[in-house]
């Protein structure tokens, strides 16, 4: 039965499936003021984000609401603020560092629906942000509501909700610019639809944009619409030790939703933390400086190594992390653009890692001697 | 509150002494009042004036230096203007702090909003005594271990210890428990926006029990260490000894110290305060070695002083939010009025500076400011919802410097750009009266922050060759004054023969504050910069430094200094073993004799021999100059001239076979590097026109070597031209040698070696450059005219020229977002 069941599961549920229950237990308990058409209140969306330090008591059990984004809490308090506000949110930032997770959150909480989404590509057009039509639709009945094929922007109007926006400047630049005016008036108008046409948005409505810094150049946004948006810039994470923490809970969950029975090794998990922070850094612990590589080294990449090395040990291996295995991994996911970042990568493990081995030994032994796999 | 400071978390850490203290009521019915502080806090000093109307003193004592009493009428004047400081300075003549008989400083800063300067006010409008109670600095500095509390390392030390507030075990536990990002943080949310609209009663309960617990967790050995106790115990016995003159005393302290106060005195019979601690003696030290004075200061150095929270941060805000509450007469709106005020103002002042914020933003800041207020459950906005509401809405795009401008305007705002003022009749020290003394003499503006430019005829006229010295001399107290434009810089030795200085000079708050610092050096402007002098030149190791340093005391006319300083030049002489810094310290040297000539200086130090030891040292160490790093060539190519030119002069020309044989062995040792071997061959020939076939010799060598020595031949052909440029016009066959190396070079290789040889060519006059290219030209058959005209453009090449240009121009634009 429960083999059953787990093969109907999607392999990714939205944010608000996976943590219903803690989304459900808040709304019981949120006493807080709520703008109009918000699932939470600010506050409880802040709990739900940043976690709560005592278990909620709902419906005879105890439920303790997890921190879900580790880093700036400030950041994600003036997120919050802005999104009850008249102004749209734009998260940027380097790949990997939660972007869109936090965008993800942060529409659960707000509007109880995270996959309202317009996912920009260089392909983007202006009716897959607006709206287009069913033309079947359309030839029979004429240019009717019926026949209209709602955008996500379009629905986040209409039902008052967030809508997410991936990846903007991915999407060129004038059709960015067709959020200008729902965002400052917030109302679309349909002209094919005459008097009926005018949609203005309900309240809850707004907009949260997630941008790459690495895409840096590619389609400018325009001052004017930059102005529509409230900007937060999001760092990769300074600390060493939560990056750590952030690796492990990634691919406990990882290995839980895919029913793999290994638990995951805290000490495999602190080496691979700390070279990716050394490397994105470009300084060691000890003081070295090193060279970085043009390669995204951000946690998420340091979680699918992880994760890798781990399918490994646990279909081939005897569940024993092989770290061979993990700079293997790690070879395959610096070398992706350029040559010289493996060249990087080895004058790292020449010099910071070996010194570490001369000090710690142990783990950073056999660390050290996988080095032969950086080819 | 109550609940979150003894909350079950935090106060068990150490649950065998009681966690509730007795005494941190606010009772007004006592003969003592403790009332706790913080530095700057517009909370503290807004009850503090509460306090004072409801316990109506008699007699104010305040946690300060006590020799320091004399300025209480300056600080409380009517015409003195906060910021301003107390500077306090020591010369630890008797050693009575280290061995090392060293200079201290210390601020003691007051702004508007310091409760220590409230209580001065109060007191002195209502006319009851009040002073500072505290040990003397010196003494302070006597009992504090070395590199703790006021001893700590850092250039500027402040008298405040605030940081003990935020340094204990409780307080980080107390941080986590309410998801504060710091201890600034965390007292804004508590102590100031909740504190401050607070009862007095409540606040000052809150503030003991806080200060109690932080004290019950730091350890007694810091506490010792820092001179902590020390300075309790004497505090305790001033208060004792006062308890018998007054019935009623306020007495104002860190809220740190309040337990420690509290804990030395009983009360006895008949609400007799009694002092229960061992007395503290005190050291008999020289008249004169501790001074203390007040000086105007400036919002942006009190906020320097205020690192490690010893006091609060960002003054200008809190100076905001403290004159809203007393203009409104009430605390309510008082931080979010002054958020408003900085929003606005920031925005102002960016568009002024052309970074496009616009009222709009300035509303979306401050709604986005209430409403992290409201989620942080703070009762109105403060510096942090300031600071992260302009974050949200006046960066557009990635944050970066290029996007942060509107950021930094706050961030000055808030620190404050206000500057104080003292009464006329304030004491000054007699190093800064001297220096006003002097200014007027020389009838130099210094009531103006104008810049202002003079012109000094040094060698005609005396009072320019004494304003000069004193220009000098500012410079080198370091206190900005004045700056040299134009005229000789003897100590970089440019331009040496110009008879006239151009300086321009500026007055400046900076001026006072760095003449205030140096003022424990001396009374007068000269025995400051006299003692410095010394004391700069007694700690230099190189022959080059303490050269400079007695060119620098002969340009600020302390030349009658250099007796006693010719004989430690003579030891460093003896222990410098380093070419470069000899030979600058020899150039130095040959300067000072011609300006002794110059300007008929006496000599005292005989010059001629130290020059002579220094000479022969450089000559020992020369012969293995031979390899030096790329860039120190240069460096030891023009000292290599400099010896050979000096050679030249009537009174050392006894050393100039010495030189001769030095370069031969430079050249004949292997290995040696191109350039240098260059120069010198190039001077060996200046001795000897022998030396020309051998100079060819080496340069065939070099041209018709493999590829590698032909890219050092070009380093030869530098160092050559630089000494002996005239080489080229007296051998056609060296002419024809240098014709065969650029023919003989690749592209690529010539390209490399470009830089090279146009620093190499560089050398020559224009004139000569013409000749060579002439005599150049006669050996592939063409004439001077011809090589004068260039083939023409054609305009298809020009117009693709223009073409690339532009999409160069193009593809370096865009930026993001």
């Amino acid at each position: 039965m429960e083999n059953e069941k787990s093969q109907h599961m999607e392999m990714k549920p939205p944010v608000e499936v996976r943590c219903r229950e803690e989304l459900e237990a808040l709304q019981a308990l949120d006493t807080g003021p709520r703008p109009l058409n918000w699932k939470l209140s600010p506050r409880a969306v802040r709990t739900f984000i940043l976690g709560s330090r005592e278990p909620l008591q709902w419906k005879g059990r105890e439920i303790l609401v997890q921190k879900k984004y580790l880093g700036n809490d400030a950041l994600v308090e003036r997120c919050i603020i802005t999104l009850a506000g008249n102004r749209g949110l734009m998260l940027v930032g380097e790949p990997g560092t939660a972007k869109t997770m936090l965008s993800e959150l942060l529409s659960a909480a707000i509007s109880g629906v995270s996959t309202n989404t317009i996912q920009g590509t260089a392909g983007t057009t202006e009716d897959m942000i607006k709206y287009s039509w069913n033309y079947a639709l359309l030839l029979a009945k004429g240019p009717t509501r019926e026949a209209l094929v709602p955008s996500p922007l379009y629905v986040g109007m209409e039902q008052g909700i967030l809508t997410r926006f991936e990846e903007i400047t991915r999407t060129p630049a004038e059709i960015q610019d067709s959020l200008i005016s729902v965002l400052s008036d917030k109302v679309l108008h349909v002209p094919e639809l005459g008097e009926e046409g005018l949609l203005f948005a309900k309240a809850g409505f707004n907009v949260i944009g997630t941008a790459n810094t690495r895409d840096k150049g590619v389609n400018e946004m325009s001052s004017a619409l930059k102005r529509r948006f409230n900007f937060e810039t999001v760092l990769p994470i300074r600390d060493v030790s939560m990056e750590k923490e952030i690796i492990l809970s990634e691919v406990e969950a990882l290995a839980r939703e895919n029913h793999i029975a290994m638990e995951a090794d805290e000490d495999v998990a602190e080496i691979l933390a700390s070279t990716y922070h050394e490397l994105r850094e470009g300084v060691s612990s000890m003081g070295h400086r090193i060279d970085r590589p043009s390669a995204v080294m951000s946690t998420a990449e340091a979680v699918s190594v992880y994760y890798q090395t781990m399918m490994t040990a646990y279909y081939y291996g005897d569940s024993h992390m092989d770290l061979g295995c993990l700079v293997q991994n790690l070879v395959g996911a610096v070398q992706k653009e350029n040559k010289e970042d493996l060249e990087k990568l080895r004058s790292y493990f020449q010099t910071v890692i070996r010194d570490k081995e001369g000090k710690e030994g142990g783990l950073w032994r056999n660390y050290y001697e996988a080095r032969k796999y950086l080819r | 509150m109550e609940e979150l400071l003894r909350g079950q978390e935090v106060s068990p850490l150490d649950m065998e002494e009681s966690p509730v203290y007795p005494g941190t009521e606010y009772d007004l019915s006592g003969p003592l009042l403790f009332f706790p502080v913080r530095h700057h806090s517009p909370a503290c000093a807004f009850h503090l004036k509460q306090a004072i109307q409801d316990y109506e003193p008699d007699c104010i004592l305040i946690e300060g230096p006590e020799n320091a009493n004399s300025l209480i009428p300056v600080l409380v004047h009517g015409d003195t203007q906060a910021p301003v400081a107390l500077y306090y300075s020591y010369r630890d003549k008797d050693a009575f702090v280290s061995d090392r008989k060293e200079d201290y400083k210390c601020y003691y800063p007051f702004l508007d909003c310091s409760p220590e300067l409230v209580a001065l006010r109060e007191a002195h409008r209502l006319g009851i005594p009040a002073r500072f109670m505290d040990l003397p600095y010196q003494e302070i500095l006597i009992g504090t271990k070395e590199s703790r509390g006021i001893r700590g390392e850092g250039e500027k030390q402040t008298y405040n210890d605030d940081y003990y507030l935020s340094r204990s075990r409780y307080f980080s536990l107390l941080c986590e428990k309410t998801g504060m990002r710091d201890f600034e943080e965390f007292w804004e949310k508590y102590f100031e926006v909740r504190g401050l609209s607070e009862e007095t009663e409540v606040f000052v309960h809150q503030m003991l029990t806080y200060c109690g617990f932080s004290r019950q967790n730091t350890p007694k050995e810091e506490l010792l260490e820092d001179g902590c106790l020390l300075r309790e115990r004497y505090m305790a016995e001033q208060i004792a000894g006062d308890c018998g003159t007054y019935k009623k005393i306020l007495v104002v302290t860190g809220g740190f110290h309040t337990r420690g106060l509290m804990e030395l005195l009983k009360t006895g019979e008949g609400n007799r305060v009694v002092f229960t601690g061992e007395p503290v003696k005190l050291h008999r030290t020289e008249k004169g070695s501790q001074e203390v004075y007040p000086m105007a200061y400036s919002m942006e150095a009190a906020d320097a002083l205020n690192g490690y929270a010893s006091g609060m941060q960002s003054p200008g805000f809190y100076q905001r939010v403290w004159e809203n509450a007393w203009r409104r007469g009430s605390a309510k709106g008082a931080y979010e009025e002054a958020v408003l005020h900085f929003l606005a103002a920031a925005g102002r002042r960016a568009r002024g500076k052309e970074e496009s914020i616009s009222a709009y933003d300035e509303i979306c800041a401050f709604s986005m400011a209430r409403g992290l207020a409201s989620l942080r459950g703070k009762g109105e906005p403060g510096l942090y919802e300031l600071r992260d509401s302009a974050l949200s809405s006046f960066v557009k795009g990635q944050r970066s410097m290029s996007t942060d401008g509107a950021l930094k305007i706050l961030g000055k705002l808030v620190t404050g750009e206000q500057a104080g003022k003292l009464c006329a009749d304030a004491m000054r020290p007699p190093l800064l009266a001297d220096f006003e003394e002097r200014c007027r003499e020389f009838g130099l503006k210094i009531h103006s922050t104008q810049e202002q430019e003079l012109t000094l005829e040094i060698f005609s006229k005396e009072k320019h060759l004494r304003m000069s010295r004193f220009f000098y001399r500012t410079e080198f107290l370091g206190c900005n004054f004045a700056r040299r434009r134009k005229g000789s810089d003897l100590v970089r030795r440019k331009d040496p023969n110009r008879v006239r200085e151009l300086w321009t000079y500026k007055w400046s708050e900076q001026v006072t504050a760095a003449l205030i610092d140096v003022s424990v050096s001396g009374g007068t402007v000269e025995e400051a910069v006299r003692s410095l002098l010394e004391e700069r030149f007694g700690a230099s190791t190189g022959c080059k430094e303490a050269a400079e340093l007695l060119v620098r005391g002969f340009l600020m006319g302390l030349s009658d200094q250099q007796e006693r300083m010719g004989e430690h030049l003579a030891q460093v002489l003896a222990g410098d073993g380093d070419f470069f810094s000899l030979a600058g310290g020899f150039s130095q040297l040959l300067m000072l004799g011609e300006l002794r000539d110059l300007y008929q200086v006496r000599d005292r130090m005989d010059l001629e021999k130290l020059v002579g030891i220094c000479f022969q040292k450089i000559l020992q160490i020369l012969p293995s100059m031979g390899q030096v790093l790329e860039e120190q060539q240069q460096e030891c190519m023009e000292s290599l001239r400099t010896l050979y030119q000096t050679t030249g002069r009537k009174e050392y020309r006894e050393y100039r076979e010495r030189l001769a044989e030095a370069l031969l062995r430079l050249v004949d040792r292997r290995p040696v590097g191109p350039g240098i071997e260059g120069t010198a061959l190039g001077l060996l020939y200046g001795y000897d026109d022998a030396f020309g076939e051998r100079i060819a010799r080496t340069a065939k060598g070099y041209i018709r070597g493999n590829q590698e020595m032909m890219a050092k031949g070009a380093a030869f052909l530098r160092g050559l031209f630089f000494s002996a440029r005239d080489f080229v016009f007296v051998s056609r066959e060296f002419l024809e040698l240098v014709d065969e190396m650029l023919e003989r070079l690749p592209g690529p290789e010539f390209m490399k070696l470009l830089p090279e040889l146009r620093m190499a060519f560089g050398y020559f006059t224009p004139l000569e450059t013409d000749r060579i290219a002439a005599k150049a030209a006669a050996f592939h058959g063409k004439t001077r005219k011809e090589l004068l005209s260039a083939r023409g453009v054609s305009p298809k090449e020009y117009a693709y020229g223009e073409a690339l240009d532009a999409f160069a121009q193009a593809e370096m634009k865009g930026g993001w977002m």
